[in-house]
Order: structure tokens, then sequence, then C-alpha cells
């Protein structure tokens, strides 16, 4: 029997499938079929793939669960909207019209596809399934998990004190707009970049300023008294939909709101005080993070702590969250945004079944469930367009080849990673010892700006000798959760890979591991680090399958393409 | 490829419009070449797919050419968002072309919308000709002594390709129903075009005449609202809450 978790409607749609010894089966989001970035609608293809891969009927969907309650969540916006705002308000107008596109149509959209007379369908709570998808991957229990999103359900911030599998404690929340997640998204505005979109490119702009409007940012929002408190005076997401910011927020900072047109490039008008207000935020972001962590351990006395939500993707502030000396285990799962909460309803299911979980005591859950699922994929009409240099067996040799002849190779192999981070499977890889290459990856290829950090991916055995790495941290170094701080004696060899605060988002990786075997291979020709960044175009989802792939390598003129049956060269 | 360009509306809007019709054809042809067998067939749809890529790409440096001459302020619509592909119609969310039509219907559907994408570059290289604003800009072009503006070069490029999807659509129909006529689907397609523009010519229209209903209907719907109390459970316990529950 299975158990199907749904993400939808909010960003970035998703379906899971857990099985009856609790194990992830599949898992994927709607964007990488639909090829739509950050597609939100209900994740139609990616359900019909797994119906038919899994023939899901109801003689073998034991429960679908949605991630959240989907009636609160709409009821709790229009509500505050309603009572705060004008009738002719935006907000309230568009919450009101795009009722009929809400979660509040899901078991309409669902019962399209499956026999909803025959199957339970049941709700988690939104903040539970983000609680649950960590969980799932780490399960030493008793814990205490923090999230924090922009909004969800009622809650934007909620500390749960998980006992046991059936005992999770809701002991604290932060309710709609008091919103952590939401302050930065309209920082983010604030600075020109998509909401929902563009969070991490002001985390890597933060690195480039000072915290010189900490203080007037700190008028907006602040931790008092055990409470989240944002003063909506400075930001429109209670009252428009065009914009997160309010004049108000203007006047205080005195600075122009960045135009999405105007490129932002280092040493450019106006770059050092929007990079200025980026590294404001991002203290504030950090100070009240601090906070809302020290509250959780207060509250519980736990040491083991679980983070996750939208925010758990600011892998800058996860690394100063687990200086904090109280927290032994800082865990992060590889999809802490909303998608990966279906991978926390799939799990709710479960958990209602009371089927035991069957753990191998000798495997760990996060290493398995990195690149789950069945991918139906084949790369037959790659003979037209490619000449296969190289089959299977020797592929990962001519790879590290190809690599340390300071060549870019994609690679499209097998399956596709859970989360947003590249880990290897759907990735850009080169040397990470040659600068000119990596600037090449980041600005010509991939048509980034500069001051966007590249990631290094190293060997497990090598880590330690080139990062400061945090111990309680060691999990989320496996998926790029967390940045780390290089070591000085090696730091000059690297540059490439380091951002301007001196750290780097490394990638820890194992030797039966794709980027570990390549990275293996290399080791004899002096290279210990790759340069990785995903295999996408700015504005398209990651590649999915072999025709994304193949599309991808002609748009941003790639040579090589590595995939689970050869390397293939561009004819 | 849905097209509704209109004379008497900004032609920096229409510009992306354009460009999010081009974003939608892309997405159509990749969906069509994930379902193709055959390999030619499969690189074929693959190849279009990355002119219509192309095509959006330089649709927006088109926009942004415009704007850097500060004749327009860029608007923050303009920002290119991959969603609005679905928000717009450009591409349905209940399944790409491919997945609806049948081959001779889809094929009629692309071979008869290239034709009317052709036309309708033809109107937008000759707004960006002769229109008004286009004369200022020209103007100001003149003024620089630069050519940094390729806006003419770039739609004519964008020209060449239509006429060469049209050539192929229409070569690979013929070839594969040579006793099927297209005027029907022709104008099937005109007609839909042309139901598209009169709907967003009239959109303002009709929401003077919406938006007093909608608004009464937010007054007495939200004092219903109001009234509803989200239960607290008396449980703290997330996971023995009732899961049937949509509150």
């Amino acid at each position: 029997m299975y158990f199907l978790g749904i993400s939808s409607y909010y960003h970035d749609s998703s379906v899971a499938l857990i099985d009856a010894n609790g194990k992830l089966i599949d898992f994927k989001k709607e964007e990488w079929l639909s090829r739509i970035k950050g597609d939100k609608s209900f994740p139609r293809l990616a359900l019909i793939e797994l119906i038919n891969s899994f023939e899901l009927s109801e003689k073998n969907l034991s429960s679908i669960i949605f991630y959240e309650k989907p009636v609160r969540a709409w009821v709790t916006v229009l509500k505050h909207s309603v009572k705060n705002n004008p009738i002719s308000n935006n907000l309230t107008r568009n919450y009101f019209k795009n009722a009929w596109n809400s979660s509040m149509r899901f078991q309409m959209d669902i019962s399209k596809h499956l026999n909803l007379k025959k199957i339970p369908l049941l709700y988690s709570d939104h903040h539970l399934s983000h609680t649950l998808s960590t969980n799932f991957y780490y399960n030493k229990l008793p814990c205490v998990s923090v999230v924090v999103d922009g909004y969800g359900d009622k809650f934007c911030t909620s500390i749960h004190h998980i006992k046991s599998k059936d005992e999770i404690i809701n002991i604290w929340n932060s309710e709609y707009p008091h919103s952590l997640g939401l302050f930065y998204s309209a920082i983010t505005d604030y600075l020109g970049f998509a909401v929902n979109e563009g969070e991490y490119k002001m985390m890597g702009l933060a690195s480039f300023g000072k915290p010189e409007y900490y203080e007037q940012l700190k008028k907006t929002i602040y931790f008092k008294d055990d409470n989240l408190i944002v003063d909506t005076k400075y930001y429109d997401y209670v009252r428009r939909t065009d914009r997160s910011y309010s004049d108000e927020l203007v006047k205080l900072l005195k600075i122009k709101p960045r135009e999405p047109d105007i490129p932002l490039e280092i040493g450019k008008s106006n770059f050092e005080n929007y990079a200025n207000i980026a590294s404001s935020a991002q203290k504030v972001l950090e100070e009240i993070l601090f906070d809302v962590f020290k509250l959780a351990h207060k509250l519980t006395n736990e040491k083991i702590f679980l983070f996750s939500g939208g925010v758990a993707m600011n892998s800058s502030a996860v690394m100063k969250c687990s200086k904090l000396n109280f927290i032994n285990e800082l865990n992060i799962p590889p999809s802490p945004g909303d998608s990966g909460a279906a991978i926390g309803a799939a799990f709710f299911g479960f958990l209602k079944s009371n089927q035991p979980q069957q753990n191998d005591q000798q495997s760990n859950p996060l290493i398995e469930n990195l690149f789950p699922g069945k991918l139906k994929s084949e790369e037959s009409f790659y003979e037209i367009p490619f000449e296969k240099i190289s089959d299977s067996q020797n592929s990962i040799e001519e790879t590290s080849k190809v690599i340390s002849n300071d060549e870019i190779v994609a690679t499209c192999y097998g399956n596709i990673e859970t989360g947003p981070r590249a880990l290897g499977h759907r990735s850009l890889i080169c040397n990470a010892h040659n600068n000119s290459l990596i600037k090449k990856l980041s600005t010509e290829i991939k048509n980034r700006s500069l001051f966007r950090p590249t990631a290094p991916a190293i060997l497990k055995e090598n880590a330690d000798k080139y990062f400061i790495l945090e111990k309680n941290l060691m999990n989320s170094y496996f998926h790029m959760a967390a940045v780390a701080t290089p070591k000085k004696d090696f730091a000059d060899r690297i540059t490439g890979v380091i951002h301007a605060d001196n750290t780097s988002r490394v990638q820890i990786c194992l030797e039966d591991q794709l980027l570990g075997k390549i990275l293996k291979k290399l080791e004899n020709k002096n290279i210990f680090l790759l340069a990785n960044t995903s295999f996408n175009i700015s504005s398209d989802p990651m590649v999915y399958d072999k025709e994304d792939a193949y599309l991808a390598i002609e748009r941003m003129g790639i040579k090589y393409l590595l995939t689970e049956n050869g390397l293939y060269k561009k004819k | 490829m849905i097209l509704t360009p209109e004379k008497d509306q900004n032609l920096l809007k229409s510009i992306v419009e354009f460009s999010y019709a081009e974003y939608g054809s892309a997405l159509e042809m990749l969906a069509a070449a994930k379902r193709a067998k055959s390999p030619k067939l499969k690189i074929g749809y693959i190849k279009h797919a990355l002119d219509e890529y192309r095509h959006t790409f330089l649709l927006h440096k088109v926009l942004s050419n415009q704007v850097k001459k500060g004749k327009w302020k860029f608007e923050r619509e303009f920002k290119f968002s991959p969603q609005n592909v679905l928000l717009k119609g450009y591409v349905d969310k209940d399944g790409y072309l491919v997945e609806k039509l049948a081959l001779k219907k889809f094929v009629e559907f692309v071979y008869s919308n290239e034709y009317l994408a052709k036309s309708s570059f033809d109107w937008l290289t000759k707004q960006i000709t002769d229109s008004e604003s286009i004369k200022t800009l020209k103007r100001i072009m003149d003024d620089e002594q630069h050519h940094a503006d390729d806006s003419q070069e770039t739609l004519e490029s964008i020209m060449k390709d239509e006429l060469v999807h049209h050539g192929m659509a229409k070569k690979f129909y013929e070839a594969k129903f040579p006793e099927s006529k297209l005027n029907k689907a022709f104008k099937r397609e005109l007609f839909k075009n042309k139901l598209r523009t009169f709907y967003y010519k009239n959109l303002k229209f009709l929401n003077k005449i919406f938006d007093p209903i909608l608004n009464f209907f937010i007054t007495c719907f939200g004092r219903i609202v109001n009234l509803i109390v989200i239960p607290v459970p008396s449980d703290k316990n997330l996971m023995a809450k009732d899961p049937k529950s949509i509150l």
C-alpha cells in the first residue's frame, strides 16, 4: 500500500509517495514536468506520472494527504484583510476572486484522477507537514522542530516538540501577518528581485554590504516578550498583491526601491546601498532566528533541532544558528520549502496508519533518499546530435579526464535531486581550482550576476582539510544546506568557489555517489574540488529528462553531457 | 501560438504579450518532443522549441532596448514571470495541446498558428518602423549615433524563423495528411484569436461593470467570514487532531 502526499496552490507544487514500510518511493515537482519555474498549479503532470509508474488506484493507495487545511489557510488571510483593509482593497478582492484557484479546489482537482469514494482523503497541518518532512530524514527522538516560512494555514513560525512519532506538541506560534519569511520576501521585492524566487539572490548580495540599515529595519520587525511582531505599516503584503513593501518603508530607508530591469553590478551606482539593505535584512533575520531557537530550547530543553520552512534555505543563517551553544545537532531536510512538505504530508498518512517503519539500523535515511524515484527516460535520439565517447563502464574515468582538461560537463544522471540544490545528478561541473573557468560557467553560460556564488563539492575524507566544518551541521553538508568557512592555508587554491563573506556552500560527497566517484578519479590529477551549479537556465526549472538536457545543452552551448548510459560530446 | 496584438495598446505591452506567446509555444513544442516516438521528429520539435525560447529572449532584449532609451518606464508587470504563461492562458493548465489533440489536429494547430504568428510579427515590425514612438526612438538613436538598438534587426531574424517554422509545418502537414484541407483550421484559429483580442480590449469595461457587484459580495461575505472562528483544539498534540477536518 502507498501514501500519496500533495503540496500545491501556493508555490512549487509537488507529489510524494511513501510505501507501507515508510520508505520514500518517489517525489516529483510539477515544475520539472511542466517546465514552468515555480509552477504552483495542481501537480497534474507529476501525479499522472506517479499513477502510471506505480499503477496507483484504490487498490493500492491507503490514503491521499494534502499538506495543509485548505479552508483555514484561505479564511485566515481573508479575515485579516476584510478586518483591516477597505473593502475595495486589492488583496481582499484578489483573495476573493482567486478562491477558485486556491487550495479550496483540491478535492475537485484530485477527484479527476483518483476515486475519492474509495480512498480516504486526509489533511495535515501546514507546519506539521514541514516538521514531518524533516523528521522523515532525521529520526532521533525526542527533538524540537522549528518551522519558519512565509505563511501556511494560520501560522508563519512554529515550534513543535517531537516527543514520539505520535506525540508532536505545538508549543508556540507566530500568527499571520507576523512573518519573518514575508519580511525577507518584502525586502527581496524592495531590491527588485522576484518574491519566492529571488530570496537566495538577496542572501548572496548581503555578503557585499554592511548592515547600515539595521536600526531602521529593526523598528519594523522585532522579537519581544516571546512574540514576533511585524509593524505592518511598513509592509504592503497585507494590503496589496503587486508590492510587498509600503511607502513608509521607502521613507524610512530613504533609498529608492530598485527597478527590476536595472542591472545590479558590483561597483556600479547604488550597488553598495542595495547590498547594505540586503546585509541589514540578513542581520535582522539571523537575530530573530536566534531568538526563536533560544525560545525553542527554553520551552523544551531539547538540544537536537530540526529546521524547515522556506527560511531554512538561507544557508548563511543556518551556519550562524548552528553556533548557538545549546544546539547539539541542527538538521535541515533536502527540500525545506513547501514542495518538500508533500513528503511530510505522505509521512503523516503513513504515521496515522500505525504501521511500523522499517528502519535498517545501518542505513542513513538522508543519504538514501537524496535521489528517490523512478524516471522513465530514454536517450536513443542522442545519436543524432551527440557522439558517444564512452559507455557507462568507463564514463567516470572519461569524465574526470575531460574535467582535468578544464572543460565543463553537464550531468543528467539517473534520478533527479529532491531539493533545490543540484547535488550532481542535474549539475554543471568543472575544476574548482580554475577561477576563470568558474567565472565563465557562472556569468557566460548561466548568465548569473557576479555577486552570486558557485558552490564546491568535495569528498568527505578531504572536507576537513579545506573547510572549517561545524560538527552539529554535518548532515546538512550532504545537501548544501549550510555554508562553511574555507581554511586559510588552502583558500587561495579555490577562490572561485569562495563567496565575498569568505564562506562556501560546500557539498560533501561520499565515494559511492556520482560526484564522489568523479572526485576520487580526479585526486591523482591534483583536483580535489569540483565547482557545481544547477543544470538549468535562469528562469527555467532544473533539467528533468533527456529532452530537457539536450535542449539546455543547445541553449547554453555546452559540449559534454554525462548520463547513466555514458559520456556524450556534442557533434 | 496565441497572439493578441492591439494597435491602440502600448507597444511595450504588446511586446510583453508576444514574448509570453513565444514562451508558451516553446513549452508546447517541448511537450510535443517528449511525446514523439521518432528520434527525428523529437529533434525537430526540440529545434522548434529552441527557436521559440530564443525569440522570448530576443523580445525581452527589444523591450529592454526600448526602455533604455528612456521614452518608456519599465513597469513591474513587464518583468518576465514564467507562471504568467499559465495565468495569461498561453498554456492551458489542463494540459498541453499535444496531450489533448490528435496528431492531425495538433499539426493543424501548429501550421495555422505559425501562419498567424507570421502575420502578427509582420504587424509588430511595422509598428516598430512606423509608430510615433519608434520615430522618437529613431531620433534618439540618430542622436546617439550608435546602433545599439537592434530591435528591427531582431524582429526580422525572428520573422525568418517564423517563416521557416511555417514552411516546415506546412510541409509536414501536407506529407502526413495529403488529402486534408486547412481552411477550417485557419478560420477556427483566426476566430479564437479575434475572440481573445475582443476579450482583452473590453476587459477594463467588463471590470467596470463587475467590480461594484464584486464589492457588494465581498461586503456581505466579509461579514460572514468575520463570524467564522477557527477552532483551537484543546489537545496540543498535532497528531491527535482530526485528519479529515479542512479547518
